[in-house]
């Protein structure tokens, strides 16, 4: 049995640990407390000054603008933010919640878990890869397309929450963001290395597949020199937007067919650099993935012209053109983490379950067309399927469209966040406002609205109020008021019938 | 696209290595292969050859794909044939890994592991010429144990590491070493363009000494 040393942390409260290495990373040997609520990571080498500032006010100034205000308490899922600086035996350790369970593989690989990963770290990379995914993970580890766009809204979401505060996390990727494509979570780790604008200087570039094309291009640079560029949040932005694009299509948007240089390493630096190109890219065509190279394995995934990134839906593609075509080479022009965070949102409700049951994806994003079609396994949506367009008040009166459409499915929830255009589906909804509103059923050939808790529901078209308990059927053309307050909204039903 | 990164293991297998020596490379090789295969990015990108040499040098596992690999006993006897495991290592770079052509990406340059606990007994100095004519990324020289000759090492790459001693759990430790390798991390801030020295991996455990 192992000894449990007991030391005082930096803020003067206890910290237990046992003393037995349950993981080393590239720069910490990291133990369990006792209980295994908190690990204690001690860096291997010497800290220096800066780097103990910056720790100090990562755990202390940092985390308390965050954590310490209403609504904080909803942040301790979406990061593992480090609570407490020890120091021991002349090292210098953090004090970190220890990971939730869900982002352990309670399966793992195929065939009885060939590959042993089993109680290991759901690390992006088995996710955000074709091959690793078609080959080797577990069915039931893989999750559908829903719980990547989950995933995609709660990384938008602590992205968006860092930048808020002025912090950059300038190591964004894959390796430090923990995912459970079983539940939709994900969490950002590593926060320690965390750049705050014009205090300190970051220490990494970032992880290969996420650095922006402006540090790779000018890494040959000396420290020092104006033109150098090193991660921010315009970088962070990159980042975030091919995770985003990794985790919904499992290629990379940038690695294509064209050779830069027959120097494997100066071709990596060019591709992801200076001439970096949008595999995508609807007028240049130099960078086009070429099939032939792909192994079995990757496909259909790793082929765009199979799955083009326009399967994610209308506001995601927007976004996309904004961070590949206009914002690759322009940090200016990048979406930042809000603008994915709303478009992840309204693409989720443009989202319909396929009706293939084995279809792998098990869901798509509505493609606008009278005959829908799953684009991943092909099938054909049958039946009727009522898409409402939502509307909203900005004088009295009158209904100009959001911009936004809600698919129905049976069963599926209307909350507040379509009632009222003033509500947004984030960390500020209150308990009031996250409890559901009304569904939607399919009955008897029939699709109704069934009205749980709206006052103000009425059918514009037969005049005639909705009360609390009762249902409204959805016929094609029919307008549905769902609030009077300010910013709420009408909604007009079209019905798209798909015979078969 | 599909880039594949493709590492090297060249083993000594001559007589001093008889013992607990060989079976700890033998064990080391499958630790090895078992971390890779743990790791999303080297299981989707890493390919794993093994050369031997005693008083010849023979391909015992030709790169293969980390699921497939299965590594075969190895036995120790005879002489040091560092040179003609050089050569043919230049040999299989030039056969198993494919060159990036103006149309066609081809692979990661490969890297190169070396272990051995002696002086070589043949022209070593011609194998290393040959080698040098191939675009290869990383070469790691291990000397495992006192007995090996670090000067020749020194002679084929800058990066030399040292075992005090060529026993079970050192071997083990630097096998693991190895593996942390192969998997890519962050890339610091002052790091150049290509991976030359041994500040581009991850620092050797106490168990490995770096020789300058």
């Amino acid at each position: 049995m192992a000894n449990t040393v007991k030391i005082k942390a930096t803020d003067g409260s206890d910290v237990e640990f046992v003393d037995t290495v349950i993981g080393a990373g590239g720069m910490k040997d990291v133990y369990f407390s006792p209980d295994k609520s908190h690990v204690v990571a001690f860096f291997r080498d010497r800290q220096d000054f800066n780097a103990k500032d910056r720790l100090q006010n990562i755990t202390g100034v940092y985390r308390e603008k965050i954590f310490n205000q209403i609504g904080g308490e909803y942040w301790k899922d979406l990061y593992c933010w480090p609570t407490k600086i020890v120091e021991h035996n002349g090292k210098l350790g953090l004090v970190c919640p220890t990971y939730h369970k869900h982002f352990f593989f309670s399966t793992g690989s195929i065939n009885n878990d060939f590959l042993g990963i089993k109680g290991k770290e759901k690390e992006g990379k088995w996710y955000a890869s074709a091959k690793n995914q078609n080959k080797f993970l577990d069915p039931k580890e893989r999750g559908d397309w829903f719980k990547y766009f989950q995933i995609c809204i709660n990384i938008s979401r602590a992205v968006r929450r860092l930048h808020a505060a002025g912090l950059a996390h300038s190591d964004l990727s894959y390796k430090n963001v923990l995912l459970d494509p079983t539940s939709g979570k994900a969490s950002i780790i590593d926060i320690d290395g965390l750049v705050v604008p014009g205090k300190y200087p970051p220490d990494v570039l970032g992880t290969p597949d996420f650095i922006a094309p402006e540090v790779i291009a000018t890494k040959h640079l000396k420290m020092g020199d104006a033109a150098r560029q090193l991660p921010k949040i315009t970088t962070d932005r990159h980042a975030l937007a091919v995770m985003i694009y990794m985790y919904l299509l499992y290629r990379h948007p940038l690695r294509g067919g064209k050779v830069w240089d027959t120097d494997p390493a100066k071709d990596e630096d060019l591709s992801m650099g200076a001439k970096a190109l949008f595999v995508e890219h609807p007028t240049d065509t130099a960078n086009r993935v070429k099939v032939k190279d792909l192994q079995p394995s990757q496909l259909p995934q790793g082929d765009p012209t199979k799955i083009p990134y326009s399967v994610c839906g209308p506001y995601l593609k927007k976004l996309f053109d904004s961070a590949f075509i206009d914002g690759l080479h322009n940090p200016a022009a990048r979406p930042t983490a809000d603008e994915w965070e709303q478009a992840l949102l309204k693409t989720v409700d443009l989202m319909q379950p396929c009706q293939n049951p084995s279809c792998w994806h098990k869901w798509f994003v509505f493609d606008n067309t009278a005959k829908p079609k799953c684009p991943f396994c092909g099938a054909e949506y049958h039946g009727q399927l009522p898409v409402l367009n939502l509307y909203s008040s900005r004088r009295a009166g009158t209904f100009t469209p959001d911009d936004y459409r809600l698919m129905v499915f049976s069963e599926q929830g209307l909350y507040q966040w379509h009632v009222n255009r003033n509500i947004s589906p984030n960390e500020k909804l209150t308990a009031e406002q996250k409890k559901r509103a009304g569904y939607f059923l399919f009955h008897n050939n029939k699709w109704l609205l069934v009205n749980e808790r709206l006052n103000d529901l009425e059918d514009k078209t037969e005049g005639k109020k909705i009360l609390i308990g009762q249902f409204v059927e959805l016929t094609d053309g029919k307008q549905i008021l769902l609030s009077k307050e300010d910013g709420g909204r009408l909604i007009i039903v079209q019905l798209v019938a798909n015979k078969r | 696209m599909a880039r594949r990164l493709p590492v090297y293991l060249v083993l000594d297998t001559s007589g001093s290595m008889m013992g607990e020596p060989i079976a700890a490379v033998e064990t080391g090789v499958q630790t090895l292969v078992s971390a890779l295969r743990q790791d999303p990015y080297a299981l989707e990108t890493a390919y794993l050859s093994v050369i031997t040499f005693d008083s010849s040098a023979k391909q015992v596992v030709p790169l293969t794909e980390l699921t497939a690999f299965q590594m075969p006993s190895i036995q120790a006897n005879g002489l040091t044939s560092l040179g003609s495991a050089l050569s043919l290592l230049a040999n299989k770079i030039d056969s198993e890994v494919t060159k990036t052509t103006a149309e066609t990406k081809g692979d990661w340059k490969p890297l190169v592991f070396i272990m051995t606990d002696g002086g070589p007994t043949d022209d070593w100095q011609k194998g290393l010429n040959e080698l040098k004519k191939r675009r290869t990324g990383m070469v790691v020289a291990c000397a495992a144990g006192q007995g090996a000759d670090t000067n020749v090492l020194k002679q084929i790459t800058e990066c030399v590491v040292q075992l005090d001693t060529a026993d079970r759990s050192t071997i083990k430790a630097f096998f693991k070493w190895v593996s942390a390798s192969v998997s890519t991390g962050s890339q610091k801030v002052d790091s150049g363009t290509e991976m030359v020295g041994l500040g581009e991996l991850p620092p050797p455990p106490p168990e490995v000494n770096i020789v300058v």
